[in-house]
């Protein structure tokens, strides 16, 4: 099997701002054509990371490859094929959004105007309007669309949703990385970063969870969900004292008993089941129960 | 038809779009030669990656369920199995091994077991018949 070049790959990133370590020896590895995950809480190092790869900050050690180039190196390059959306968007407030869209695509080699046309038209946002009377949201949508049109190969979102009202966000972002990846089908790559994961439950195929700078957990979403699971049990007398090994976390209270498990629970089931409970059920982790549950054991 | 995705259940999204739609086929909810949604509205409105679509899309293709005529969509097969006897045996083998497994957790013995099995082919029988009578999805 001949080894594809990655859209991202980090080895050991270490960032500081003087003294204070932001990234701490981060590897992340995101092949072409996903759309991958950065979860973390604030602080944990997630825009210091992607500000590296468009080399507006430069790691202190380690390795930036976007595509197989360096940043440093080869910003230009880097650039061409990708878009970013920062996580404080700012426009020139005197101008509109068409000017603002044109201002953005002379920039480009690329523009798709049908994508942006269609877009606009789908977020209700109107062309003559001034930029500094639109609302947050707004802004972010109309900063998406200038993302989204360059039609690069890698898109990166730094908390894209964070800010804006939970029917916006309901709204736009599965819209927005529709008509991003339709373009070029299972070759367009996306990095984002977020702390509102419910958002992303279903939209993303790979992530890592970053706490301190570090790489806690890097998972495809699907194999997540298969191992982090919640098992549940009631038995007719008191829950019995037993201990379970894979357990990530036990919660006895009277005749029931909760267990978060972290490698698919069948050791701590088969447990479970020679005490004969009255009842025994197990479902699986959200992408944000993962979350919360890896940072807090 | 009505796709619903259910991130607790623990079973991969795609294989979850991919149950579902066979489903549809067994009970008459989608029809033969019926169009299925296109991709990319589908992972709009379930709400995940088109990734995801194109995988089940691709699954079902190579199961036979589906096929694509390009530059017109996906479609629903006539039911002409292309997989051989003892494949289509095994797989569901697999998937009666899973319900007996769960009617054991939830302590259904096996003569109840059975009795729900011959209900539900009833039903289902029931509801492909209605969806027939109508000539169309509902």
């Amino acid at each position: 099997m001949s080894a594809v070049t990655p859209a991202i790959q980090l080895e050991n990133l270490t960032y500081a701002y003087g003294r204070a370590e932001a990234v701490r020896g981060l590897n992340l590895d995101v092949k072409p054509g996903r759309c991958y995950g950065l979860f973390g809480r604030n602080g944990a190092g997630k825009t210091t990371t992607m500000k590296c790869l468009l080399n507006l900050l430069r790691p202190q050690s380690g390795n930036v490859r976007v595509f197989g180039m360096d940043p440093r190196k080869d910003e230009v390059a880097v650039k061409r094929r990708l878009a970013y959306v920062p996580d404080q968007v700012a426009f020139y407030p005197w101008m509109s959004v068409r000017e603002t869209l044109d201002y953005l695509a002379s920039f480009r080699e690329q523009w798709n105007t049908k994508i942006e046309t269609e877009l606009l038209e789908r977020f209700r946002l109107d062309p003559a309007r001034k930029t500094s009377a639109l609302s947050k949201g707004q802004k972010t949508q109309v900063a998406l669309i200038a993302a989204v049109c360059p039609e690069t190969d890698l898109l990166v979102l730094d908390e894209p949703t964070s800010g804006l009202d939970p029917i916006v966000r309901r709204e736009f972002i599965e819209t927005v990385i529709g008509a991003y990846q339709e373009g070029n089908p299972g070759q367009r790559t996306i990095l984002v970063s977020t702390h509102l994961i419910t958002e992303f439950e279903g939209l993303i195929d790979e992530f890592t969870i970053i706490d301190g700078g570090r790489a806690v957990l890097t998972l495809e979403a699907d194999t997540a969900r298969e191992r982090f699971r919640k098992i549940r049990a009631r038995f007719t007398q008191p829950v019995p004292e037993v201990g379970f090994a894979d357990a990530l976390r036990v919660h006895r209270s009277g005749r029931d008993l909760d267990l978060v498990v972290s490698a698919g629970g069948a050791q701590a089931v088969e447990t479970l089941q020679r005490h004969r409970p009255e009842s025994l059920s197990t479902e699986s982790l959200t992408l944000e129960e993962i979350f919360v549950n890896v940072l807090q054991s | 038809m009505v796709i619903q995705i259910n991130f607790k259940s623990g079973k991969p999204v795609y294989l979850q779009v991919v149950d579902q739609i066979k489903a549809a086929s067994a009970s008459g909810a989608l029809l033969p030669g019926e169009a299925l949604p296109c991709i990319r509205p589908l992972a709009e409105e379930l709400r995940v990656n088109r990734n995801t679509i194109a995988k089940a899309y691709t699954e079902l293709e190579s199961l036979g369920v589906i096929e694509t005529i390009p530059g017109k969509g996906c479609f629903l097969k006539h039911p002409q199995s292309l997989l051989r006897k003892d494949i289509r045996r095994k797989m569901l083998i697999e998937e009666i091994d899973q319900a007996i497994v769960q009617a054991h957790h939830l302590q259904v013995p096996g003569d109840e077991f059975l009795k729900l099995v011959r209900d539900r082919m009833a039903a289902l029988e029931e509801k492909r018949r209605s969806n027939e009578k109508l000539g169309g999805p509902t």
